[in-house]
């Protein structure tokens, strides 16, 4: 079995604020490794653990995304490829899955590739199905869980809003991750983070992966972000800190004027 | 070359560490209280994650970090656990296991410190008796030897981790004398089983860190095997300074860690609390005791962190006995009270609330206050840097 | 680029019938048509489709394209994708909107990749300003706003979240044209194969994505048996139940249940919030309710900030309250 995870590193979105014009504050903004990522690597080392062979990962990004990176490792990857270059800036989806389709060309022939159903940044979940169909090959999307794998096929657990699926793919194929929501992250242990110092790591630049480089990068991007602001704000409304009859009197004719209840 | 930064490496660790001790233990801290003890999914936990005693070589069990990656550890679970035990847990284990790794026999260290990392028992050190603290050489806890294994004889008081070694298994470091004509010079450390025959425990029921225990026992006639014995006869004293140094750096990092995680707190309801129409935190009179106690502890914290590395530099023949001496007891001096001062003044900050038991910085008053004596009081550091500082004769006692 | 002409809406059937976010996004697409003063077509992919193709007619659709064929059913992004690149590609049109559903979220974006053209996510609003399609959508978990616009590429491609648009009101007598088209595939390999489908949703509680009124639940309605109030009212209002992420961990409501970042996004008339927080990974999914009743002990809660009514006060002495003056309103 052998495995690619994709991953990314993010700006914790849990403590993510954006001034009035839309620019992020990004003071005391941790960067962490996008959570589905980590759900995607710690089902690969399962997977691994229980069929044998090597998890790669591998992200495009800037230099300093390598902490993230490093961390994978940490927690058990074998491991990493960095494709970093300026001729990336500005990537759209788009320009992205095609970047690291042609470097998953490259690092090999891998059985079976995972990525987070989205990253939390840009939140597009657009990634791992356009990997896919870059490299030709099928996908799951909103995957819970790789239930088995066995004669080249594997079997997957699938989240709808409503249920479930259990899809049945054959491989090589990508598969879009998404935590249960229960998932317990794992935190790199001491010698997972000593030993992650001496396991292989790949840099390569643009030059490095053969492709069209006019797809490469804002040029490459057929989309652009014309401008970012806040989400608009509801205002406070009434809050009765009084007696409950009276409130709940209150607000039940205002939703009947409202026409909200009849 | 003055660089103040950690190692990517070091940076990892602080992450891991932080991410487990917020999300498992921070939200659980104030339950040991009650339960007095420290949950054993926790233990669990940080066995997996390598954190009891990780200054233990790899082929024990441990990490084999040095002193400054060990403090990093301290100041992430002092800055989870407001009741303190869980640092006393980590930073006991991590300076004597450092000890036993280094002075202990082979047979003795494949015997207890893969039990120890895995977190199954505990290592503690039993130097202070009823009747002698600071002043180590007036211990009357004896060891004879008989034949090829030795014989114990005495008793230890406010001892962190009675219950958890006499429970879980485990033992401590423990210091005797030998050869009592030859004072501090006739000492010998060696480790005690408290599992042992002849072994009774008493608990004392103190002010903090509720979830690890500080007791005492009677040793009477215990038999323990040569193999035991930690570093040469009669070395015991010096040996036990040499721990004591390392456990004060340690805890030097936690007051910091403990302190600055309280002003954090406080920092947050001075801007959340109105009183007079506006937030406290507009009130510049409590705006400067946060500018100061933040400055004191960020202070203290790069002391600790100088001071645990100065006792790495001594691993590499960088540096002396002498200056590692003067520099944890530099750190240590103040620890304790500085870190009471930031937390009380966020108690009082906290109006009414900061007095009752809901309030999680009266738990780390508590526990904090224990370092002003525990592995060596601050008027003993005192001693320490004045005797470096003038020379041996000027100490003020034979 | 100027060979690309129209809309194109790609309907989705799920369990047998044509899913409500296809007509909220047909009715959206109208607009925006008459505005760029250009056809609305509307492409069902499905096997026994029937008469149901009429459907998006009625909401404004001016064209159906039905690709009736048993590889259809049950649904594989794959096979989807391949169908819709090639039928994309063929019709030419300027916008493409899918709507963002699990299903439309796996196949969507393999149309991007393979007509490799511009896609975004998940909007919020579609607006055409200075004759320039404009998708709005949320990013970094709900904190910012961005406007995406796909200048030199043809189609645009948006996928587009349910119950953000309102559904107009039907118009029966509407005509338009039915086409029926074959499906092209590059390639006949199917890799993906569905062993068996799932429906977790309770039978019978109304779906929470289509229900005018939610009654919601987090971690203060203390328990499993709590949630029984919630539904007392939300049935006596004809609304569904929902919760937060802490209510479904804790195994009090299904998955199904959760509204917000991690959940489902909601646009009720009607959404009280008892016992939640309202942390923004809530409060991105159901913000855009017509109305915000919050019921909350703690007066410092961040969901009073946006709710229109709020009550500081124990649920458990509120709701029976308000179960009690409603069924009296009920009664007159
Ligand atoms: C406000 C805003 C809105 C945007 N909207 C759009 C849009 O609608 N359409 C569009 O095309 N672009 C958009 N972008 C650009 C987009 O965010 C970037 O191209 C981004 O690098 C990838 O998209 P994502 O974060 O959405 O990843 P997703 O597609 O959500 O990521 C899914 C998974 O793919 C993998 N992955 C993603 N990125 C990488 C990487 N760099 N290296 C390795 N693995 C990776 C990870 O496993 C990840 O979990 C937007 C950017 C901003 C700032
Ligand atoms: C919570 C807790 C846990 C502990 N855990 C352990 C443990 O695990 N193992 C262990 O061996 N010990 C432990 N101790 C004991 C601790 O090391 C001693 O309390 C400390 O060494 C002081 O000794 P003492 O209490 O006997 O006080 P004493 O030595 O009797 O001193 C009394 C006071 O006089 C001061 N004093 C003493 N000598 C001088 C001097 N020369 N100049 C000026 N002032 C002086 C001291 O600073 C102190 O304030 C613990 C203590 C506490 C509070
Ligand atoms: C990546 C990510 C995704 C997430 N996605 C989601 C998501 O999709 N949906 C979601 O909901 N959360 C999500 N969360 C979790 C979110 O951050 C909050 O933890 C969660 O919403 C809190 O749920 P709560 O409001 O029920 O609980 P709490 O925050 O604990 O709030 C409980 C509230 O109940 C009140 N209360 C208690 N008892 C009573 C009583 N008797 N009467 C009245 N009020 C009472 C309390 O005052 C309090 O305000 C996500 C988090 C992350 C990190």
């Amino acid at each position: 079995m052998n495995i690619l995870v994709l991953v990314k590193q993010v700006p914790d979105t849990s403590d993510v604020k954006f001034d009035e014009r839309g620019v992020m504050i990004r003071e005391g903004v941790q960067s962490i490794l996008n959570v589905f990522d980590q759900f995607a690597l710690e089902e690969a080392l399962r997977l691994r653990q229980k069929y044998g062979g090597e998890v790669s990962v591998m992200t495009l990004a800037p230099e300093q995304a390598k902490t993230a990176v490093q961390k994978c490792l940490a927690l058990g990857a074998d491991k990493a490829y960095h494709i970093s270059d300026k001729a990336f800036g500005g990537s759209d989806t788009l320009a992205t899955s095609y970047a690291l389709s042609l470097a998953i060309r490259k690092a090999g022939n891998f059985d079976l590739i995972m990525a987070g159903n989205q990253a939390t940044d840009g939140d597009t979940g657009h990634i791992g199905p356009q990997v896919a169909e870059w490299l030709g090959i099928p996908h799951v999307s909103y995957v819970e869980q790789v239930l088995s794998i066995e004669n080249g096929r594997a079997t997957v657990k699938s989240i709808l809003e409503d249920g479930y699926r259990i899809v049945d793919v054959e491989l090589p194929a990508l598969f879009a991750c998404l935590p249960p929501t229960n998932f317990e992250y794992t935190n790199p242990s001491m010698s997972g983070i000593i030993k992650a110092k001496s396991k292989p790591y790949t840099w390569w630049k643009a030059d490095d992966i053969d492709g069209d480089k006019s797809k490469f990068g804002l040029n490459g991007s057929p989309t652009r972000v014309l401008k970012m602001y806040p989400p608009p704000k509801r205002s406070r409304g009434t809050v009765f800190t009084g007696d409950y009859h009276d409130a709940v009197k209150k607000i039940i004719e205002a939703l009947m004027e409202k026409k909200v209840i009849e | 070359m003055l660089d103040f930064t950690f190692t990517e490496e070091q940076e990892m660790i602080r992450e891991s560490v932080r991410e487990f001790a917020q999300k498992k233990i921070a939200p659980i801290a104030l339950e040991m209280e009650k339960t007095r003890q420290i949950p054993e999914d926790i233990i669990k936990g940080m066995a997996d994650l390598g954190l009891i005693a990780p200054t233990v070589s790899p082929e024990y069990g441990g990490q084999g970090f040095d002193a400054v990656t060990a403090g990093i550890i301290a100041e992430e679970l002092a800055r989870a656990d407001v009741t303190g035990s869980i640092p006393v847990f980590y930073l006991v284990q991590a300076s004597w296991g450092h000890i036993f790794d280094k002075y202990g026999t082979e047979e003795a260290k494949r015997e207890v410190l893969p039990n120890v990392t895995k977190g199954k028992w505990f290592l503690g050190i039993a130097t202070t008796e009823s009747d002698a603290g600071s002043d180590v050489a007036g211990t009357r806890t004896t060891i004879r030897k008989e034949g090829d294994h030795y014989v114990v004889n005495g008793e230890k008081m406010y001892i962190s981790g009675v219950r958890e070694a006499y429970t879980r298994g485990g033992g401590h470091i423990t210091i005797a004398k030998q050869n009592p004509e030859l004072g501090t010079r006739g000492m010998t450390l060696f480790y005690l089983p408290l599992q042992s025959k002849g072994i009774i425990p008493t608990y004392v029921d103190d002010l903090g860190r509720e979830g690890i225990s500080t007791g005492g026992f009677t040793i009477d006639n215990v038999v323990i095997p040569k193999h035991y014995i930690i570093g040469e006869e009669n070395r015991g004293f010096y040996i036990v300074h040499e721990g004591y140094e390392y456990a004060r750096g340690l805890i030097s990092v936690i007051c910091a860690g403990a302190g600055l995680q309280s002003l954090e707190r406080g920092k947050k309801y001075l801007k959340e609390r109105k009183a007079f129409g506006q937030p406290l935190a507009k009130f510049e009179a409590l705006q400067f005791r946060l500018a100061e106690h933040y400055t004191k502890l960020s202070f203290l914290r790069l002391g600790a962190y100088w001071a645990l590395w100065t006792y790495d530099q001594e691993a590499k023949g960088k540096a002396t006995r002498f200056e590692v001496s003067k520099a944890i007891a530099m750190a240590k001096m103040f620890a304790s009270e500085w870190s009471n001062a930031a937390i009380d003044e966020v108690m009082q900050w906290q109006g009414a609330f900061g007095y009752t038991r809901e309030c999680p910085d009266q738990a780390a008053w508590r526990a904090i206050r224990s370092f002003a004596w525990a592995e060596g009081s601050k008027e003993i550091m005192r001693v320490i840097v004045s005797r470096e500082l003038l020379g041996k004769e000027y100490i003020s006692y034979k | 680029m100027s060979d690309y002409k129209g809309i194109l809406v790609v309907g989705e059937i799920y369990d047998g019938k044509i899913r409500p976010v296809t007509f909220q996004l047909v009715s959206k697409a109208r607009e925006l048509a008459d505005t760029l003063n250009t056809t609305l077509s509307v492409v069902l992919l499905g096997h026994n489709i029937g008469d149901m193709a009429r459907e998006p007619i009625y909401y404004g659709a001016d064209k159906v394209y039905v690709m009736d064929d048993q590889i259809f059913e049950p649904y594989v992004a794959e096979v989807y994708s391949r169908a819709l690149t090639k039928f994309i590609g063929n019709l030419k049109p300027e916008i493409v909107l899918i709507p963002a559903t699990h299903t439309g979220r796996e196949y969507g974006p393999r149309i991007s990749a393979a007509l490799e053209t511009g896609m975004t996510a998940d909007c919020t609003d579609l607006v055409i300003k200075n004759g320039r399609f404009v998708q709005v959508r949320p990013a970094y978990g709900g904190n910012i706003m961005g406007e995406i616009i796909t200048p030199n590429h043809r189609p645009q491609i948006s996928t587009v979240r349910p119950n953000v648009f309102k559904t107009r009101e039907p118009d029966r007598s509407r005509t338009g044209e039915i086409v029926q088209v074959k499906p092209e595939f590059d390639s006949m390999k199917v890799r993906t194969f569905i062993k068996e489908i799932v429906k977790t949703t309770v039978t019978g509680a109304k779906k929470l994505d289509e229900a005018k009124i939610i009654v919601s639940g987090g971690r203060g309605v203390g328990s499993k048996e709590g949630f029984e109030k919630l539904r007392e009212l939300a049935d006596l209002l004809g609304g569904a139940v929902g919760a937060s992420r802490v209510a479904v961990d804790l195994g009090w409501m299904p998955k199904s249940a959760q509204v917000g970042q991690s959940g489902i996004t909601v646009q009720p008339d009607l959404y009280i919030a008892c016992g939640i927080s309202g942390t923004i990974q809530h409060i991105v999914g159901m913000k855009d309710s017509k109305v915000i009743v919050a019921i909350n002990k703690d007066p410092n809660a961040p969901i009073f900030n946006i709710a229109d009514y709020g009550i500081v006060g124990d649920l458990h002495e509120v709701i029976p309250i308000f179960i009690e003056e409603i069924k009296k309103i009920k009664k007159k």
